[in-house]
């Protein structure tokens, strides 16, 4: 019932609305009408003005148009003018220029002698042990060499200088004292002789090296053999006259060179094992040999002076016991006798024969091993060109002198045991003989004697 | 005398491109030489006297068959064997030892070649070539020392046999 009242209200309002409306509407378009009829003088009125204004601006533009064409054919009329003066320039530039490298003429090429020049002197005098003594002759030269611009008269003065002093330093020996940088980096001052361009020496130390990167007067890292050091103390020492010493003509580089050969004592060590073997069996036989010289020189004096002296026999050597087993059986037949020195012969010779065969074996064990230190050295170069191949023959060195100087020490140590075997073995037969072949004829001809 | 001096000088430079075992192999050759020619000489004038001197005294010997007088002619022989004997052992071991030594000087000289290779490389061949020759020439010296010592030792060991044949042949029993 409420809900009916409700709706009801509602369209009642609506349809008063409504009707209000209407009427609203229609005062308005006339309004409008008034209001266009209004706006179109005012909008004419307004063009009007505009167009005077658009007339007015056409006229100012122009005159615009007008200076800027003006304005354009100026500018080209400077661009031909400048491009022409260009020109021109250029021409004159070249024309200058021609005439600048006619002035500088053979001055250039005086430039360019002296920067050869400088460069090549630079090389030589940097690197050379002149400089040890007058450090820094160098830098102006470095300069020279490197300049853009023509040398000036001072810096030409230099260049010759250097040269001239180069030239009469190489001609020199000149002692000075140095700071030396020694191999484990400490510093020391000593007395260095200079031997013209090539050589750097001091009495205590043997021969320099001059480090031309660092400017360092070093130690060689191993000095040449004793024999070309030698003579370096005695020359240093030599007031006056002339003495005698070894200088390196390539300044330095056969030094260096002589720094890389292996010693005596590295070779040795180069062998190895199989070469400390060798060592052992060279030194090992020749301690028997010399045993045995000693013994059988001995027992042959004893044996000779017991020949001279055959009456009375002296038990101290074989001869003398063989002579004893005659005086204890005089009295016995002949073929007893000779049973009993047999006996006697047999008991003497191995004192006398020992140890020879020892040698004799250890010489020719000696180039075996040498052998077997070739094979295990050449094992061990396949092994290497298995892994590095054949490029670097400096791989393969070490095994190679391996082989090669365990060989060298074979043969070494067999000669000299080969030599001393026929030298024992000549003196150990000879005593062999006196007791296996005289002693018997010995006893034979003082059983004569007595006999008669 | 200019001969000489250009001989010795070429012997200088044989020795020098062949390195310092050359003068083992001199020191061998001379002294094998030495002993060959000391044998020479004295099979030809003192052996001669010693065997008539040992000959006559056997065939002054009243007594040459008993058991005696066999020792005593075996000593006599014995003696005279050492003798000719003598440095007969050092002449072959020397006569032995000369290729040996030549063959050292192969080594060494190789040891130096590998050295230049393993210092300088192998790009240039004459540094080498130093090494190389230091290893032929001493193994050509040795052997042409042993050469010229075969022959004759074989030779003078020959002739010591033979002489010692004939004296034992000369020493008859009566």
């Amino acid at each position: 019932m409420n809900k009916f009242i409700k709706s009801a209200a509602i369209a009642a309002t609506m349809a008063l609305t409504a009707g209000i409306a209407t009427t609203a509407n229609a005062n308005q378009l006339d309004d409008l009408l008034q209001k266009i009829k209004a706006d179109r003088v005012s909008v004419a009125k307004l063009d009007k003005a505009r167009e005077q204004e658009f007339l007015s601006a056409r006229a100012d533009k122009q005159a615009l148009l007008n200076k800027a064409k003006a304005e354009l054919a100026q500018e080209n009329e400077r661009n031909a003018r400048l491009t022409k003066q260009f020109a021109d320039n250029e021409t004159t530039l070249t024309n200058k220029e021609a005439e600048l490298e006619a002035a500088k003429g053979d001055l250039g090429e005086m430039f360019g002698v002296v920067r050869r020049a400088s460069s090549n002197a630079y090389g030589r005098i940097a690197t050379s042990v002149v400089s040890a003594q007058y450090p820094g002759r160098e830098d102006v030269l470095n300069k020279l060499a490197n300049a853009k611009e023509i040398p000036v008269l001072s810096e030409l003065e230099e260049l010759w200088f250097a040269l001239q002093t180069e030239m009469t330093e190489s001609g020199k020996v000149a002692s000075f004292e140095a700071e030396i940088t020694n191999l484990d980096g400490t510093k020391s001052s000593a007395n260095v002789t200079r031997i013209g361009s090539f050589n750097l020496v001091s009495s205590d130390i043997g021969y320099l090296n001059y480090n031309d990167e660092q400017g360092l007067i070093q130690p060689l890292g191993k000095q040449p053999d004793g024999a070309i050091v030698g003579t370096v103390a005695p020359f240093t020492a030599n007031s006056a006259g002339y003495a005698p010493l070894f200088i390196d003509p390539s300044k330095g580089q056969i030094l260096k060179l002589e720094t890389q050969k292996a010693t005596l004592e590295e070779r040795f060590h180069q062998g190895g094992t199989v070469g400390y073997v060798i060592t052992a069996v060279l030194i090992l036989g020749l301690l028997i040999a010399l045993e045995r010289l000693i013994y059988l020189g001995a027992t042959g004096a004893k044996i000779r002076a017991q020949l001279k002296n055959t009456a009375q026999p002296n038990p101290n050597n074989p001869l003398g016991r063989l002579l004893q087993v005659y005086n204890d059986n005089k009295d016995v037949d002949a073929e007893s006798l000779e049973l009993k020195l047999d006996e006697a012969i047999l008991r003497e010779t191995p004192k006398v024969e020992r140890g020879i065969n020892i040698i004799k074996i250890f010489a020719a064990i000696a180039p075996l091993l040498g052998l077997l230190g070739t094979v295990v050295g050449m094992i061990g170069t396949f092994q290497s060109i298995t892994l590095y191949g054949t490029g670097d023959p400096k791989i393969m060195a070490g095994d190679i002198s391996m082989a090669l100087v365990t060989t060298a020490m074979g043969l070494i140590a067999a000669l000299p045991l080969i030599l001393i075997h026929s030298i024992v073995a000549t003196r150990g037969k000879q005593i062999f003989h006196v007791l296996d072949e005289q002693a018997a004829g010995i006893v034979a001809e003082i059983a004569e004697k007595e006999k008669h | 005398m200019l001969y000489l001096i250009e001989l010795w000088e070429s012997v200088r430079e044989f020795i020098a491109t062949g390195g310092g075992v050359l003068y083992f192999v001199a020191v061998a050759l001379f002294l094998m030489w030495i002993l060959m020619i000391e044998k020479y000489w004295f099979l030809a004038s003192v052996y001669p006297k010693m065997k008539s001197d040992i000959i006559a005294k056997w065939e002054a010997r009243t007594d040459t068959t008993s058991w005696y007088a066999h020792r005593i002619r075996d000593t006599w022989i014995s003696e005279a064997t050492e003798i000719l004997d003598a440095r007969m052992l050092t002449i072959k071991t020397l006569v032995a030892m000369c290729p040996l030594i030549g063959l050292l000087g192969t080594v060494t000289g190789m040891i130096t070649v590998f050295e230049t290779m393993a210092t300088q490389g192998t790009g240039n061949p004459r540094l080498m070539a130093d090494g190389i020759s230091m290893a032929t020439i001493p193994t050509m010296a040795g052997m042409v020392a042993a050469l010229s010592g075969v022959f004759f030792s074989t030779r003078l060991d020959a002739k010591v046999k033979m002489a010692k044949a004939k004296l034992v042949d000369s020493l008859p029993h009566h």
